[in-house]
């Protein structure tokens, strides 16, 4: 990568495990409360490894034809979730990944799927339809087709979905099949992340801005000036930051006080190319973001948005995915290589006080 | 990443019927070693046989100003996206659109999004056209007019079922819609592979060694000869013809080398915007005057070029000297005198179709301030109407000549190699709907240092 000299985790990072995978992994995510870590890569393979130590578990090739596209780990983190080019989604069970169920959608491809928070419906979006199927595979609402794509997915209650596509965000009341909400804005919305409290929308659009409502005031407004599309978007756990990027910089916007319209956002500029993934804590101000050089970054933010790093890494090659193990004591990056690196982050809290047990 | 990295992507359009499906089999079933990804959004014609073909839905998207030159496609963006972390098992992308789909977006998501961008390269767009069938389509629909104004490769297919005459004549109205482009003529599709893939269609390089006058500006006349003559008198006899009547313009000391021959053509243009002087037969040719040769009778005409010291006559002609079989003779040895030199020049043409290309080509350097005001209200006023650009320009101080394409108001430039001993010079041609070539001209002087 140019720029960028290979170095071993600083900071609060600390040697974990590596591992690799067959091809570019482009999705990952920890099962059974962190004991487990599982890898997709693009041609279908998907792959379980122990999460203290790597160990792999099982492995499965070839999982959709044409490839993967998306993977969802269920909250209880028992069973999870894959999509694929094929139309299809598998539900499997993590322990052995034998696959529980499997939905045939027809041609289009499925790129999002997304668990309620309670675990107890699967959103699926496969081209202009969205479905909702239960932990065992049962059809229990389908969308009409939205106007195109949909984008994006996420659950705003335990019973509301909003998907995001061309034009327009929409919620939807799943249980008594109707429109709850529809916020719309001519342009091209390639991302969504909802504040844990639901009230806030945040989308990256297609023409480098970050558009957003909220829902409680219908109020809308949008952020320019970004150099790229913003496809990253992250809302800590309290609501009160949303980091958002489309290129090698990290743009925050704080939502303290009148915020964040007429703020200077704070900005976090530590890689050299564009954000590849991006992903607050489970608790706290702290934002990971690894990035196309294959840098892996974990900064601390203040209230204003800015923030210094406090531990970094490099992961090799382009940085697929990212993700914090539930407790928040160890980060995991996948790259375009199928390398697999978890590091420890040690976190002295009255927790969490050694980090890595 | 450098433009030899990214992954080269072909843009294939035309109608339905055209034979796209036909070539891209041909493409994909020949020995090239190459893997091809190819991205179709055409249900119901002949199936693809071979090779990695994915689905895409063709979903435009429009920016949020509304601007429809800014437009991207949606399902491109997520396919290629897709296809750019399986790069490895791939090396060329063949994008296959519907028979009415406006090009533009298709190569606009290569300058728009920038994930795209910094993978993939757009190589070239080719466009088939139903010989048969085209000369309709053009009149009715402005979808097929873009494609051809799009098109860096015409694939004039079915020939087989169209006369040499109409070929002929379709394809001189193909070349004044879009002066850029290729045209191959092909039955069943059959063309060679390497016509259509790794076309570098951008680099205007390559075109000028292809079709080295297309960047010329266009002259009233199509036709200079240099004449040696001594002192004396001497007929231009011309034979039944094209027309009834032609312009010329007649240089005494006009010199043979390149330079010499494009002054007097600069000079003969200022006296071609003047009124003719109609001359009839039997009467003497003045020098450095527009006149215009009364050819309506029958058999031989001929005029009198009288020459009291021997120099060098250069006739700039309306029409070629071929076509009227035009001849110089020395009256008193009745022998006829053969021309020096003579210079084809790019005629004027007269443009039927809405859709034409106009060039610019201009020694000397460009302020990159002003240019860069010029272009973006041009692009900005007329993006709509503009579909191509390409060119290179000479920046002043910059040792490197900026080469730059573009769609509607989308481009890109980027420095190229060094201009070292060559002189400095800017060469630009847009291609689009109802260009004012005149005021884009002077625009554009108004950009020079």
């Amino acid at each position: 990568m140019p720029d960028i000299e290979p170095f071993s985790p600083r900071g609060m990072f600390h040697e974990g495990w590596t591992a690799e995978v067959s091809d570019y992994a482009i999705a990952c995510g920890w099962a059974l409360k962190g004991k487990q870590f599982i890898v997709g890569d693009v041609a279908g393979g998907i792959f379980a490894f122990e999460g203290d130590n790597g160990k792999i578990i099982w492995e499965k090739e070839n999982t959709h034809s044409g490839g993967l596209l998306a993977m969802a780990i269920h909250p209880e983190g028992e069973i999870f979730a894959t999509s694929g080019q094929d139309g299809n989604v598998q539900i499997c069970n993590c322990h052995e990944g034998k696959v529980i169920k499997t939905l045939d959608l027809g041609k289009g491809w499925v790129e999002h799927l997304k668990w309620s928070n309670d675990g107890l419906f699967l959103a699926i979006a496969s081209s202009k339809k969205v479905y909702v199927f239960n932990e065992v595979g049962e059809e229990k609402w389908t969308s009409e087709d939205h106007p195109s794509t949909v984008s994006a997915i996420t659950w705003s209650n335990k019973n509301e979905l909003a998907t995001a596509c061309y034009g327009r965000v929409t919620f939807f009341d799943i249980v008594n099949n109707k429109t709850n909400q529809k916020l719309e804005w001519q342009g091209s919305l390639v991302s969504m992340e909802l504040s844990p409290d639901g009230d806030i929308v945040a989308c990256g659009s297609q023409d480098n801005s970050v558009h957003f409502w909220r829902r409680s005031t219908g109020m809308d407004a949008e952020m320019t000036g970004y150099p790229g599309k913003p496809s990253h978007l992250s809302f800590d756990d309290s609501g009160k930051l949303l980091a958002t990027s489309g290129s090698e910089r990290i743009t925050v916007w704080s939502f303290i006080g009148n915020g964040p319209e007429g703020t200077m956002p704070g900005e976090l500029c530590h890689h050299t190319e564009p954000i590849s993934s991006l992903a607050f804590s489970n608790k706290g101000m702290l934002v990971a973001s690894g990035s196309r050089d294959g840098s892996v970054v974990a900064s601390f933010l203040k209230n204003d948005g800015n923030g210094d790093p406090v531990g970094a890494a490099f992961a090799g090659d382009l940085v697929g995915a990212i993700s914090w193990r539930p407790d928040d004591c160890a980060l995991a990056a996948v790259n375009a290589k199928g390398v697999v690196n978890v590091w420890k982050f040690k976190v002295r809290t009255n927790l969490f006080s050694k980090g890595f047990k | 990443m450098s433009i030899k990295d990214k992954v080269p992507v072909t843009i294939l359009t035309g109608f339905l019927g055209s034979g796209k499906t036909t070539l891209l089999n041909r493409i994909l079933s020949e020995e090239h070693g190459k893997r091809i990804a190819v991205i179709e959004n055409e249900y119901g014609e002949v199936g693809i046989d071979q090779g990695l073909v994915i689905n895409a839905d063709e979903e435009v998207f429009e920016m949020s100003n509304g601007c429809i030159c800014c437009t991207v496609r949606g399902d491109l963006i997520r396919v290629l996206g897709n296809l750019m972390k399986r790069r490895d098992k791939f090396d060329y992308v063949l994008v296959e659109t519907t028979g009415l789909a406006d090009p533009g977006p298709v190569a606009q998501t290569f300058f728009m999004d920038e994930e795209i961008s910094s993978e993939f390269t757009l190589d070239g767009i080719v466009t088939l056209v139903d010989a048969a069938h085209i000369d309709q389509q053009l009149g009715r629909s402005d979808e097929s007019s873009e494609q051809v104004a799009f098109a860096d490769v015409l694939v004039l297919n079915k020939t087989d079922l169209v006369s040499d005459d109409a070929l002929n004549t379709l394809e001189s109205r193909l070349r004044d819609m879009n002066r850029m482009t290729r045209i191959i003529r092909a039955e069943n599709a059959k063309v060679p592979i390497e016509s259509v893939l790794n076309l570098s269609a951008f680099d205007l390089d390559q075109i000028l060694k292809r079709r080295p006058t297309f960047l010329e500006p266009e002259y009233p006349f199509e036709w200079t000869g240099v004449y040696d003559l001594d002192a004396g008198k001497y007929e231009l006899m011309l034979e039944e013809g094209p027309d009834p009547e032609m312009s010329l313009v007649a240089l005494v000391n006009q010199g043979e080398s390149e330079e010499e021959l494009k002054d007097g053509a600069e000079s003969s243009v200022r006296l071609y915007a003047e009124k003719a002087n109609t001359l009839e037969p039997g009467n003497t040719i003045p020098y450095g005057e527009h006149i215009n040769l009364k050819l309506d009778d029958k058999g031989n005409k001929s005029f009198i070029l009288n020459i009291e010291k021997p120099t060098k006559i250069g006739l700039f002609t309306q029409h070629t000297a071929e076509e009227f079989n035009m001849k110089v003779i020395k009256r008193e040895e009745n022998k006829e005198i053969p021309f020096n030199t003579e210079r084809f020049w790019q005629a004027e043409h007269e443009h039927d179709d809405e859709v034409g290309s106009i060039a610019i080509e201009r020694f000397g350097d460009v302020d990159p301030e002003k240019l860069n005001t010029w272009m973006g209200r041009l692009l900005s006023e007329k993006g709509v109407d503009i579909f191509r650009t390409k060119g290179f320009i000479s920046y002043s101080g910059n040792p490197r000549r900026i080469v730059f394409q573009g769609v509607h108001m989308l481009f890109t430039a980027q420095p190229d190699k060094e201009w070292g001993n060559e002189p400095r010079r800017n060469q630009l041609v847009f291609i689009g709907r109802n260009l004012n070539e005149k005021e884009m001209q002077e625009g554009f002087d108004k950009c020079l240092i």
